[in-house]
């Protein structure tokens, strides 16, 4: 496991705990302009965001957190990686992105260069997640190493295409977990025994 | 203690709405004019002559509107400022015409921003809106105040002179609908100062991607559905 790439940085000031923050529309779009900008200089590209889409995405991920959000509060620390998982399944569901040009400093066979929408939208989502993991648990999630893997990217992208629910098992796949791969975006079905396999 | 004294001036907000009005019907005079004459179709003296007739029309068009916006802001006392809006919708001397002067200068970057600025809002119609709120919807929730006074805004037609190339922009062409929604939300989101215009922002693309739910409430006047809606969405903009 290691940490994230840091661009947390990038994520905009706000006074409210994160977890609030990224609920509103209006951070939530700077926050996705300010880190997409962020990581296309770094990776060399320039993104183009479609706003009315991220603004469909915003409402459809606030009702899908909304609607599976439990009741028992020993299920927080699980449901802020699930509700990550959500944001990117919403993100992939109808890709807000466009790469105007291939990366020009990321490796021919990354990630970056792989998928750039794809990348910048994973890295966002746990790059929020960290952020609001380490505000509110103390404790900095780390990343799998298949984070590094191009089979893992190249998986996917295929599958996500194929169904959006995908990306919730991907991004938890990255965060260290064997995720419910007959359900993946149903909390409810996420048992901790699950989460607890190595 | 002394009686205040009676204010003898009369009320600004019909004549500021008066003026706006003219600068509307100019504008969109000017408008209609170029959408029905096909200059490039004409023979040269009559395009000649035409197009003089065009920039004459867009001068008055500009003289009235700047005549209109600037006796209205400055010799009328008629507030653009978004910051008039009352920030809690309760009832207390004069919120009706700050209520009215708020939602004026909101709706006017709301529909800036849906690309329809041409738009007619009147100030009078939101001012009567607040005003003919009942004792009973002037209690509970925000969200159920809120709903009140948004269907009262249709009601008094805040709205006017809307063209089908400006309602094009918004999904359903309910634009009146989905443009009230956006400064009710925004009126009631927790922000600051200087937040306000990036949350009506925010509001007005909220708006955009709840505009079918929005005008269904609208167009059956269900009050629950829009105060659910505005409860769902308030504190999320």
């Amino acid at each position: 496991m290691s940490e994230l790439p840091p661009l947390s940085g990038s994520l905009p000031p706000t006074n409210e705990p994160l977890r609030i923050a990224v609920r509103r529309m209006r951070w939530f779009r700077a926050a996705f302009e300010a880190y997409v900008k962020a990581i296309g200089d770094r990776v060399g590209c320039t993104y183009k965001i479609d706003d009315a889409k991220l603004a469909a995405i915003f409402v459809r991920w606030l009702r899908a957190i909304e609607s599976q959000k439990p009741s028992n509060r020993q299920d927080r620390h699980d449901y802020f990686e699930f509700a990550a998982g959500l944001m990117l399944r919403e993100l992939t569901a109808d890709m807000p992105l466009v790469a105007l040009s291939p990366p020009s400093k990321s490796a021919p066979d990354s990630a970056a260069t792989f998928w750039p929408e794809g990348y910048a939208c994973t890295m966002f989502c746990l790059t929020v997640h960290s952020a609001a993991m380490e505000q509110e648990f103390k404790n900095k999630p780390q990343v799998s190493p298949v984070i590094e893997d191009l089979r893992h990217w190249w998986s996917f992208k295929e599958n996500a295409q194929m169904g959006a629910s995908f990306s919730v098992g991907f991004l938890l796949t990255l965060l260290g977990h064997q995720p419910n791969w007959m359900m993946p975006d149903v909390f409810r079905v996420r048992l901790s025994d699950e989460l607890k396999q190595p | 203690m002394r009686n205040p004294l009676p204010n003898l001036l009369p009320d600004a907000m019909p004549l500021r709405d008066a003026l706006r009005g003219l600068r509307h019907a100019v504008r969109r005079g000017g408008e209609t004019l170029l959408d029905v004459m096909t200059l490039d179709q004409l023979p040269p003296p009559a395009t000649h002559l035409a197009g003089a007739v065009i920039r004459e029309m867009g001068e008055l068009a500009k003289g009235v509107g700047e005549v209109a916006s600037g006796f209205a802001r400055i010799a009328l006392g008629g507030a653009d400022a978004l910051h008039s809006a009352p920030l809690k919708l309760t009832a207390r001397l004069g919120a009706e015409d700050a209520f009215a002067q708020g939602i004026y200068a909101a709706l006017r970057l709301v529909l800036q921003r849906l690309d329809a600025p041409s738009v007619y809002i009147s100030e009078t119609a939101a001012r009567m809106a607040f005003v003919s709120l009942l004792p009973s919807q002037r209690q509970g929730q925000d969200a159920d105040i809120a709903a009140a006074l948004s269907l009262g805004l249709v009601e008094a037609k805040v709205l006017r002179g809307t063209s089908a190339q400006d309602a094009a922009h918004v999904p359903g062409r309910a634009i009146e609908h989905v443009a009230i929604f956006a400064v009710m939300l925004w009126l009631q989101s927790n922000r600051t100062e200087a937040e306000d215009e990036a949350v009506l922002a925010s509001a007005t693309d909220l708006a955009l991607v709840l505009a079918n739910e929005a005008n269904a409430a609208f167009c059956a006047s269900d009050r629950t559905k829009l105060a659910a809606l505005y409860a769902e969405f308030a504190a999320h903009v």
